[in-house]
């Protein structure tokens, strides 16, 4: 009876202060919140993401974010990026560059491209930095929860079709990634590329990023199934380096990971101007002194042997 | 009469619920403690709104975090961290650690990643291990652990004058006495100020004044030289210690 | 994608004590892509003024030449060599001449001005790409890391440097401001000018 009454009793204030409450969705503090949920309480409630109450929320967040269509909008998210996976005899190599760029400003030179997940599982980084981060630590506690329910470890194929279908669900919102996950399981050394558009390939060799062109033409010339580990860690760092001088939106420094049958190893972090002039230093696999065109060929380029007459 | 030309020629109008107000923020880390610093200049255009709004909040006895870009949103956020770090206090009676603080800082930027904040956040303060820290992050929420770094309106100013002084970038050291890690506190809060009144002569949006917070590891105390310009010390449980330093900026 | 910034590089010239600075990035780029490692932005005018160009490669070979050319006809018809005040009120009204088609650069001028009495003293002087002259007294930036190159300056700078502090000064302020750009960069030259000589000096840059 009283709920009746309350019906017909509804001010206009009462229906606004609901509807308000219905849009932001914030005001009532979830118990995941309290306790441990990793900070993805939001998710694990059923809670979905805050969405501007516009008609096509999806066209807000292009006209406020997207910095290729509008370089003067107001909030920039970080662009620009080589990233390199490839399979061979042993194990998969991992390579990836450090620099994030908002315009033509270089923002960082120290950005961890390459995203830990689990002892055995790699995930690189292009396109959106926040949206690879956070969403490869979330399928980092999804491929645990799958460990403690199933007693074995999710295979690469199983942990790059989470994260397919889970940005799948997102299609169309905005979201930006390029991402490889890199494995060791079962069937031996995987890689699988995953993107935001949805697409997901198993491959032995890829590139993603601004500079993937000049990565890619070392790469391809220098690649063989047959490598020993020091020529696969020299290949993958060389493409980087290659991708870095010549790509204004790369460089900085080269993270190199190796993937065996034991899990990752982080090899190295070299930088990219001290690789041109000097190169990676005394590393098994280098041919030693640097990769620069101009310090590998100083004073040893064709001149005219007679001069010419003015 | 009706306008016939709104008529005749269709209107186009749009939801625009951000603005950008101006300022800059920067944070340095040394071995045992971390500056935060913020001009308090707040403008929308050509106009000033304000000269005294502040940009860098003390959160905890150890974390102090410093908001740019859209005052609104900074602010609504600020006041949401609080309120998470109040419900941390209340469920397991401590301050929240840093590292956590930036975690939650970045899960609370992604929670609103189709309609964000439009907020350039740095973090500093002291972590469980003693040693001073800046997190950096981004308005989606992405965020790195760094040594110094600068945001806002004049990062682009402030950030490579950094590079060159704090980690001696394209300077080579003399043989045998390699550039340090970490500077000591007086050569931070001096290498600050010159950066606020570099920025500040060059930058329209820069000025009036500066607040610097100085975050103090557990057992340590202001060196002289420091003590010596009189920060306010503000109240804490013991252990770490912060302190806030204020200097006047050109207004013009 | 501005066309201000297609081919990337950045100049900045500063003054001393009886002494001025210019130095440039060697980048030449098409848009986010390296082409060249060796394109100088600088040219001698005369034996104490050196002219800086930034913006679209094409303008800035084509006011290189121009510029020769018409300080060559001033020198011819005026039996004197051009002073560096002159020269910039020439580059002014060059690129005013093309107000509603600019030339898509910004110049800096570094140069020694011969004074009444005789002596010589440090000038600068910079414009936009429509010929608006800046005099200013300390430093003169331009391209595409000018914001950068302003911060550090500020920073950096100071009165009466002799030339090997200014040197210094010059080519710190260039090279930590065009590692934050993305399109500037890929080695620098500094010259410096003094009443006696022009030492001129190729930094190694970083190559990213």
């Amino acid at each position: 009876m009283n709920s009746l009454v309350r019906q017909f009793l509804i001010t206009d204030a009462d229906r606004e202060t609901e509807r308000s409450s219905e849009l932001t969705n914030e005001d009532r503090p979830s118990d995941a919140l309290w306790g441990s949920q990793a900070g993805f309480g939001h998710l694990v409630e059923g809670h979905a993401f805050n969405i501007p109450a516009v008609p096509d929320p999806s066209a807000f967040l292009r006209l406020h974010t997207d910095d290729h269509a509008d370089p003067n909008c107001k909030i920039k998210i970080q662009h620009g990026t080589t990233t390199l996976a490839f399979r061979f005899q042993g194990g998969v190599i991992v390579a990836v560059d450090s620099r994030a760029t908002a315009g033509s400003y270089i923002a960082s030179g120290t950005v961890k491209k390459v995203i830990e997940i689990n002892p055995y599982l790699l995930g690189t980084m292009a396109g959106g930095a926040a949206d690879c981060q956070y969403w490869e630590t979330y399928l980092g506690i999804q491929c645990r929860l799958h460990e403690l329910r199933n007693r074995e470890r999710i295979s690469v194929a199983a942990a790059s079709k989470y994260l397919s279908n889970l940005v799948y669900s997102y299609k169309g919102m905005g979201l930006s990634m390029g991402t490889m996950i890199c494995g060791w399981d079962k069937t031996g050394p995987t890689i699988f590329y995953v993107d935001s558009d949805g697409s997901r390939l198993k491959g032995d060799l890829f590139s993603v990023g601004s500079g993937s062109t000049f990565a890619y033409g070392v790469l391809d010339q220098g690649y063989r199934w047959d490598m020993t580990d020091e020529e696969a860690q020299e290949l993958g760092r060389r493409s980087i380096y290659a991708a870095g001088h010549r790509d204004a939106f790369s460089g900085n420094t080269c993270n190199l990971y190796h993937v065996k049958e034991d899990g990752w190893k982080f090899i190295g972090n070299y930088d990219i101007t001290k690789l041109h002039y000097d190169g990676p230093g005394a590393v098994p696999g280098a041919p030693g002194g640097g990769y620069g065109y101009d310090v590998r060929t100083d004073s040893r380029f064709s001149t005219l042997s007679e001069p010419v007459a003015a | 009469m009706p306008d016939m030309s709104a008529i005749v020629n269709p209107q186009q109008r749009q939801f625009n619920p951000y603005a950008e107000n101006g300022g800059t923020i920067l944070a340095i880390a040394g071995a045992d403690f971390t500056v935060i610093a913020g001009d308090t200049r707040q403008s929308e255009g050509y106009s000033i709104q304000t000269r005294y709004a502040p940009k860098v909040f003390r959160l905890t006895d150890r974390a102090v975090l410093a908001v740019n870009g859209f005052a609104a949103d900074g602010n609504m956020f600020v006041k949401k961290v609080k309120q998470r770090l109040e419900w941390y206090r209340h469920a397991h009676a401590k301050d929240m650690p840093l590292r956590a603080i930036a975690r939650l800082i970045q899960t609370m930027l992604y929670a609103q990643r189709f309609f964000p904040y439009y907020v350039y956040n740095i973090l500093g303060g002291i972590e469980e291990d003693g040693t001073g820290a800046v997190y950096s992050f981004d308005p989606v929420g992405s965020y790195e652990r760094e040594t110094c770094r600068a945001a806002g309106a004049a990062q682009s100013l402030v950030q490579p004058f950094l590079d060159n002084q704090i980690y001696f970038k394209n300077q080579t050291a003399a043989q045998g006495s390699p550039h340090p890690a970490h500077l000591p506190l007086p050569d931070v809060l001096s290498i600050v100020i010159d950066s606020f009144t570099s920025a500040t002569e060059r930058h329209i949006e820069v000025g009036d004044g500066l607040e610097m917070y100085i975050v103090l590891a557990r057992g340590r105390t202001l060196p002289d030289a420091v003590a010596g310009l009189r920060p306010q010390e503000l109240p804490s449980a013991g252990g770490e210690k912060v302190f806030v330093l204020k200097r006047d900026l050109k207004k013009d | 994608m501005s066309i201000m910034e297609h081919n990337g590089g950045s100049v900045i010239a500063m003054a001393g004590k009886d002494c001025v600075a210019i130095a440039s990035d060697l980048r030449l780029g098409a848009g986010a892509m390296t082409v060249a490692m060796n394109f100088e932005k600088i040219f001698p005018v005369s034996d104490r003024i050196y002219l800086g160009l930034t913006g679209l490669a094409t303008d800035i070979t084509t006011l290189r030449d121009r510029f020769r050319y018409l300080v060559n006809m001033f020198t011819i018809k005026e039996s004197r060599t051009i002073e560096p005040s002159t020269f910039a009120h020439l580059v002014s009204s060059t690129l005013y001449s093309r107000r509603f088609g600019p030339y898509f650069t910004e110049p800096v001028i570094a140069g020694l001005e011969r004074t009444p009495s005789g002596g010589l003293k440090p000038y600068i002087a910079g414009a936009d790409l429509i010929g608006c002259l800046n005099f200013a007294e300390d430093f003169i930036v331009a391209g595409t890391a000018s914001d950068k190159l302003f911060g550090v300056a500020e920073g950096l700078w100071e009165p009466n440097l002799g030339p090997e502090d200014l040197f210094e000064t010059i080519s710190q302020t260039l090279l930590n401001s065009v590692d934050r750009d993305a399109y500037s960069g890929w080695g620098a030259i500094v010259y410096v000018i003094t009443p006696e000589k022009v030492i001129t000096r190729t930094l190694k840059g970083r190559m990213d």
